[in-house]
């Protein structure tokens, strides 16, 4: 007879590893908030001025900023993480070599800093 | 000589209708290794203890356990690394059905390692005798040398919260072993693994939890041996779509 536990529904609380990953796949909540802010701003432009004004006002509200502000932080935290897992899922090779990982991850951030700039270049003076 | 608490979970099936957690003293120097505990517990203390080891050098992969909650080779650490928490808790693998005190039933993992074919699989009759050396340069081997290191230990899977949710899927170790082999230049096996890597079983049960990687004690880093067998079942999909509209 052998015994089996099975796992309970508070199994990722026991390891710090299991807490970390927890806290990675959350990430997504505060980012699902964002993207209903988006789309809600999509509609309210194809609605009219007035539709869009009071949008924009639903959008400076400090409850709205905090939030968006968390699913900010949230995506840089879940692309952190992504970021340092990229170079193993898909080790890129260059002349027979492997480039190393620090590089790839470098790479990457700093695309985003290209994507802030190209943001900031865009929308500065708008907002 | 100094004295620790280990704290054992043991399992008598033939007493206990559930595990039960027994505390025994046990002396310590620098040197000694958590399975030496055990030995010096079966020896002085306890002969009714049952674990499996054998070789004492992290090569064998027998005497995996749950130490403080975390797998690992119980020949790798020391009682040393534990006196600061003064106390020590050894666990059977987690996620395994367990037999006897330490020891677990590992059949799932091996049926799991037996499917995805872990050899070389060479296509037969092409002219070429059995003798001729099957020559590998040494960036070929590089390709998949970081994922032959396994020694089955099954650490891993008792880092995997999937295969604990779900002992069909394939898991870390053997799915890093089939990673390995269909990385190998000397293998023409890939087309016969791909569909159970593919499959809902496979390389796609897993959700990059990556705590298997960082438990393997040959630093196999199955997780991203699982994560790059998605990549080639991805490309695999895509393309027999192609082939399909032919």
């Amino acid at each position: 007879m052998t015994y089996k536990t099975e796992l309970g529904r508070t199994w990722w609380l026991k390891n710090s590893a299991f807490k970390a990953y927890m806290l990675r796949e959350a990430t997504v909540l505060p980012l699902v908030f964002f993207i209903l802010c988006m789309l809600a701003g999509i509609y309210s432009l194809t609605r009219g001025e007035a539709s869009w004004n009071s949008w924009v006002a639903v959008m400076g509200n400090p409850l709205v900023l905090a939030l968006n502000a968390l699913a900010l932080v949230a995506s840089l935290y879940h692309a952190a993480t992504f970021f340092v897992l990229f170079p193993r899922v898909m080790p890129i090779r260059l002349g027979g070599k492997k480039v190393p990982d620090n590089l790839i991850v470098a790479g990457q951030w700093a695309g985003v800093a290209g994507v802030f700039v190209l943001a900031a270049w865009i929308f500065w003076g708008v907002l | 000589m100094k004295t620790m608490e280990v704290r054992i979970q043991r399992y008598l099936p033939e007493q206990h209708s559930e595990p039960v957690v027994e505390s025994y003293q046990v002396p310590f120097d620098d040197s000694t290794s958590v399975l030496d505990a055990l030995n010096s517990i079966k020896e002085e203390q306890d002969s009714s203890l049952s674990y499996r080891w054998s070789c004492r050098m992290a090569i064998c992969g027998s005497c995996g356990f749950m130490i403080n909650g975390e797998p690992k080779l119980g020949c790798k650490v020391f009682l040393r690394d534990y006196a600061a928490a003064g106390t020590l808790l050894i666990e059977p693998l987690a996620h395994f059905p367990v037999e006897r005190d330490l020891i677990v039933d590992l059949e799932q993992f091996m049926q799991h390692l037996d499917a995805i074919q872990p050899y070389i699989i060479k296509e037969q009759a092409n002219g070429v005798s059995e003798m001729t050396p099957h020559k590998q340069t040494p960036a070929q081997m590089d390709k998949y040398q970081q994922f032959s290191d396994c020694i089955n230990c099954g650490l891993c899977y008792a880092a995997c919260p999937q295969f604990g949710l779900n002992p069909e899927f394939i898991g870390p170790g053997a799915l890093a072993l089939a990673h390995r082999y269909n990385l190998d230049s000397r293998d023409e096996g890939r087309a016969e693994r791909m569909p159970l890597i593919g499959s809902e079983e496979g390389a796609w049960s897993c959700t990059f939890v990556g705590y298997c990687s960082e438990v393997c004690p040959q630093s196999v880093d199955p997780a991203a041996a699982v994560n790059q067998a998605k990549v080639l079942s991805a490309q695999d999909m895509v393309l027999q779509l192609f082939r399909r509209k032919k």
